[in-house]
């Protein structure tokens, strides 16, 4: 492949150099494509800022209702808080007056419930899925994928079937567990994808020293992969707080009640009630229990964020 | 990464590195397992969760099946295309829910694709840092609001706002008026439609910004080395460089609009026929297991409830696993 | 620094100097790269032989980097004030130092891809531009039955080749190549130096390499750079032909690099 062989080898019909040097066809070209660059670059930078323009204006649809939704929600809450609001019951419907007290301490039984059952179970899969490989934590992994898009309806009406029909009653626990099998794919694949960060030869240090490898699993994996563990963990919980479908048919009852065998208020159960309600006094109720809702999720929400970044300037 | 039998090896000089491959270390690592201290309770451990999680996943489909039998014994398949929902007339057919379910879910991606992506573009191609940074955030931290607060955002104040301007307005656009005719009464399957746009929408714009985050730099100045303008770099270069990943964000916000039921239920309007306009009140295979399943009684109602929820988790579980298996083909593709 | 040729210059820097905040990453640079010639740039990594490179097309507007002196691509002030960077760089390619075809493209589209980006519209000229510049990165034969097939089933080695076949696509007067052999095996390297041997009677070339016997394989000019005694800012310490800068290099930290007593 000398370069006379390969320039002349083009031959005359074809569009390449028809011999050495800059040929015609190459010439010819680059005067099309830079007059066509040049004609075309007005119109290129008009696109671009047209397009640009309307990337902005799309940021603005992106924000706009869901920033008017939490400054109503806003506005219209802080009015019904008082102190009565957290610890007083409802009043019955239509009379102003009253609190959500039962489905605050509900919310909390119900979600601390589903973490004491989901944050466990969840890291352990995690650490099957991180130990293993193969056709089982491959089935694993994409059972909980495929889980994390389960609408939380069906799990509502699962934890109906196994838990509340069989008992012939509402509980707290039937909705800690639906709340749970909404958690756990979250919490194991967070889990899995913080603990997979721990580098491998921390693990080899450790296992070389001669220690138990549930120790190392424990000092050095669980240790080093916290922040994301944290971070992964308070956000299923942010989430599971505010679902509403799966303690529709599990938990349902508006007393205030500590056993979590027993029907249990919630905050956004109170919300459906109250919100669908036709008078205004209930839907004050219902604007100050959402109210209530989103401080405590985005709150959440974001100390899982700060955790998780001070955790991880630690460890560097 | 050897097998986990080989890695149960306690340390690296008993098993040479060449070594340890999954046949070398099994035998031995069978062995060590249940004799050392320690060695046990972290494989229970182990197993112990990745069984109650399987349990968990194959009871929850087992329940519900076992529960719905009644129904598909009765209904059979026909269940999927009959019109008529009358429980005292002993008929049932989930046809108008599933339509409702496409079309809100279909109305939902039509606002929240095009804008979710466009935002994403904004946020992390064109918009300089101190801008970018703040916004992203806030847009994550809106992603965690609850569905009911947006459903009750829906109900008391986008009703009746659709009802006097919005949808009074549709229906004086020429071209529009075939999707948008009859009469203006706030809660429709357009309104269901927007309200899981603005759900989806964080989901959308957060997943398309990590997809387009993770085009490679030597892509980008690829194209820009090649005379192309900043916004044709994103639009040649970038944005089908991240086109997997935007149709992953794509899949996940339409499993979450199709199986989003309690805001739906707040602002659709709970009408059982099959809609003629996107004005018209509808319903959802959600909304319609919230409207009928605290009311049922057990046998025959029930289990045709439950069987509306077996139909919308085949459903979502199809386009998620879709989803799922098309990434990865696609990422295994790109590797080789 | 003078510059012993008679050739004429299709690029040529004065006093180019480049900082990326306070770090001054290479100082005062005056070079020329002689029209359809081969001018490698050669030293220890870290002295800036990339980031004068990325000057010449302007690729360091994006990248926060700062860029003093001037610059001159054949009548075009690169830097001048009336200059848009976009008309600079469709009148010079390049190449990295990695492969990097659109994943997403096909062959046909990745050759196209500067043609499409400066508004050619015309499928005529897309064609014949396309067989004539994988014509020139001698992948004609190899692709010409699979032109709609993607470009990352290529080897690396192609896909190197059909970066400068895109390159070359929108027949630049100027081609900066930054070390584009450092990630291929020696057959690979081959074939791409034969390339630029060949390319050289019609485009100017300017190649980052950190491997000298490269250079005087293919370049006929060669600049050296070198951290300074500061060693945190390049500098240029000596240019020359080739042949002359490797057999009688005239800077003793030349000497004793190219001899092999540094780096
Ligand atoms: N985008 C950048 N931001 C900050 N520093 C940079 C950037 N690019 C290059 N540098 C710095 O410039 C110096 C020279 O880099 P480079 O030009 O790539 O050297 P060479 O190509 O000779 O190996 C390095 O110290 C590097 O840290
Ligand atoms: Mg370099």
């Amino acid at each position: 492949m000398s370069p006379v062989a390969t320039t002349t080898g083009l031959g005359t019909g074809s569009p390449g150099d028809g011999g050495a040097g800059l040929g015609e066809g190459a010439a010819r070209r680059r005067e099309l494509i830079l007059a066509q660059s040049k004609r075309s670059l007005g119109r290129r930078h008009l696109a671009g800022r047209v397009a640009v323009a309307l990337c902005m204006v799309a940021v603005a649809i992106s924000l706009a209702p869901l920033v008017a939704l939490v400054a109503y929600t806003t506005s219209r809450g802080v009015h019904a808080l008082s102190v009565d609001f957290f610890t007083k019951i409802p009043t019955p419907a239509g009379i102003a007056g009253g609190g959500i007290s039962n489905a605050i301490v509900g919310s909390l039984i119900i979600v601390g419930l589903a973490a004491v059952m989901a944050v466990p179970v969840g890291i352990a899969t995690a650490l099957f899925l991180l130990e293993r490989r193969g056709r089982i934590a491959g089935t694993i992994r994409f059972t909980a994928d495929v889980l994390t898009g389960v609408p939380s309806i069906a799990l509502g009406i699962f934890a109906y079937t196994v838990l509340v029909e069989p008992f012939a009653h509402f509980s707290a626990i039937a909705g800690s567990f639906a709340l749970a099998v909404l958690m756990l794919p979250v919490i194991i694949r967070s889990s899995e994808a913080a603990m997979r960060n721990v580098p491998r030869s921390e693990w080899e240090a450790g296992l070389a020293l001669g220690v138990r490898r549930g120790r190392v699993v424990r000092s050095i994996v669980l240790r080093g992969a916290l922040p994301g563990l944290v971070t992964g963990n308070l956000l299923a919980v942010a989430r599971a707080v505010g679902e509403t479908a799966p303690l529709l048919f599990t938990t349902g009852s508006q007393l205030f009640n500590l056993n979590p065998a027993q029907p249990t208020a919630a905050v956004p159960l109170t919300i459906f009630s109250l919100g669908t309600s036709p008078f205004p006094a209930d839907q004050q109720t219902a604007w100050g229990a959402a109210f209530v809702l989103l401080v405590f999720v985005l709150v959440l929400s974001i100390v899982a964020r700060l955790v998780a970044g001070r955790l991880n300037r630690q460890a560097r | 990464m050897p097998d986990d039998g080989a890695r149960t090896a306690s340390t690296l000089e008993e098993i040479p590195p060449a070594e340890r491959t999954p046949i070398a270390g099994v035998k031995e690592a069978l062995q060590r397992r249940w004799s050392r201290p320690g060695g046990r309770g972290y494989a229970g451990l182990r197993w112990g969760g990745a069984g109650l999680f399987t349990a968990v996943a194959v009871a929850l489909v087992v329940s519900l099946l076992t529960s719905s039998s009644q129904a598909f014994a009765h209904s059979g398949l026909s269940l999927l295309w009959t019109g008529t929902w009358d429980p005292t007339h002993k008929i049932y057919g989930a046809e108008t829910f599933i339509v409702g379910t496409l079309i809100t879910t279909a109305v939902a991606l039509v606002l929240a694709v095009p804008i979710g992506v466009a935002t994403a573009a904004f946020l992390s191609e064109l918009a300089p840092r101190w801008l970018a940074t703040p916004l992203s955030v806030l847009i994550d931290l809106i992603a965690a609001v609850p569905s009911i607060v947006v459903g009750l955002w829906g109900l008391l104040v986008l009703t009746p706002a659709f009802a006097h301007h919005v949808e009074p307005f549709l229906k004086k656009i020429p071209v529009l008026e075939w999707f948008f005719h009859g009469p203006a009464l706030g809660p429709s399957m357009l309104l269901a439609g927007v309200v899981l746009a603005v759900m989806i929408l964080p989901t959308m714009v957060a997943l398309s910004r990590t997809a387009l985050a993770g085009v490679a730099l030597t892509d980008r100045e690829a194209a820009r080395a090649l005379g192309g303008t900043r916004w044709q770099v994103v639009r040649r270069a970038v944005i089908p460089g991240a086109r997997t990943g935007i149709e992953g964000a794509v899949t996940l916000a339409m499993g979450r609009a199709l199986g989003e039921s309690i805001a739906v239920a707040m602002v659709i309007g709970n009408a059982y026929v099959i809609p003629h306009s996107l004005l018209a009140p509808g319903a959802t295979l959600g909304s319609a297991i919230i409207n009928n399943f605290g009311g049922v009684t057990p046998g025959l109602d029930r289990s045709e409830v439950i069987a509306l929820v077996v139909i919308l988790l085949a459903l979502t579980a199809l386009v998620n696993a879709g989803g799922q298996l098309l990434l990865r083909s696609r990422a295994r593709e790109q590797v080789s | 620094m003078t510059i012993e040729t008679a050739e004429a210059a299709a690029v040529s820097l004065e006093d180019v100097s480049v900082s990326f905040g306070s770090h001054r990453v290479v100082r005062d640079v005056t070079l020329d790269l002689a029209r359809n010639r081969v001018t490698a740039l050669v030293g220890p990594s870290g002295c800036g032989k990339t980031t004068i490179l990325r000057a010449i097309n302007r690729l360091h507007d994006d990248t926060g980097g700062k860029v003093t002196g001037r610059v001159t691509v054949g009548d075009l002030d690169v830097y001048g004030r009336d200059t848009q960077p976009e008309l600079v760089r469709s009148r010079v390619g390049m190449v990295f130092q990695r492969p990097n075809p659109f994943p997403t493209m096909s062959i046909f589209d990745n050759v196209v891809a500067g043609l499409r980006l400066n508004g050619v519209r015309n499928k005529a000229l897309l064609h014949e531009a396309a067989e004539a510049a994988l014509h020139h990165a001698a992948l004609w034969d190899l692709v010409k039955d699979r032109l709609q097939t993607p470009a990352v089933r290529l080897s690396g080695g192609q896909q190197q080749r059909l970066c400068i076949a895109r390159a070359l696509a929108i027949e630049p007067e100027v081609l900066l190549m930054d070390e584009p052999c450092s990630s291929l095996d020696p057959i690979a390297t081959a074939k791409i130096e034969e390339l630029i041997t060949r390319l050289s009677s019609d485009v100017t070339i300017g190649l980052v390499t950190h491997n000298m016997f490269q250079a005087t394989r293919v370049s006929h000019y060669t600049a050296f750079f070198l951290l300074g005694e500061d060693r945190a800012t390049g500098e240029l310490i000596e240019y020359g032909r080739t042949v002359d800068l490797f057999d009688t290099p005239r800077d003793p930290r030349t000497k004793a690099y190219v001899s092999g007593e540094v780096g």
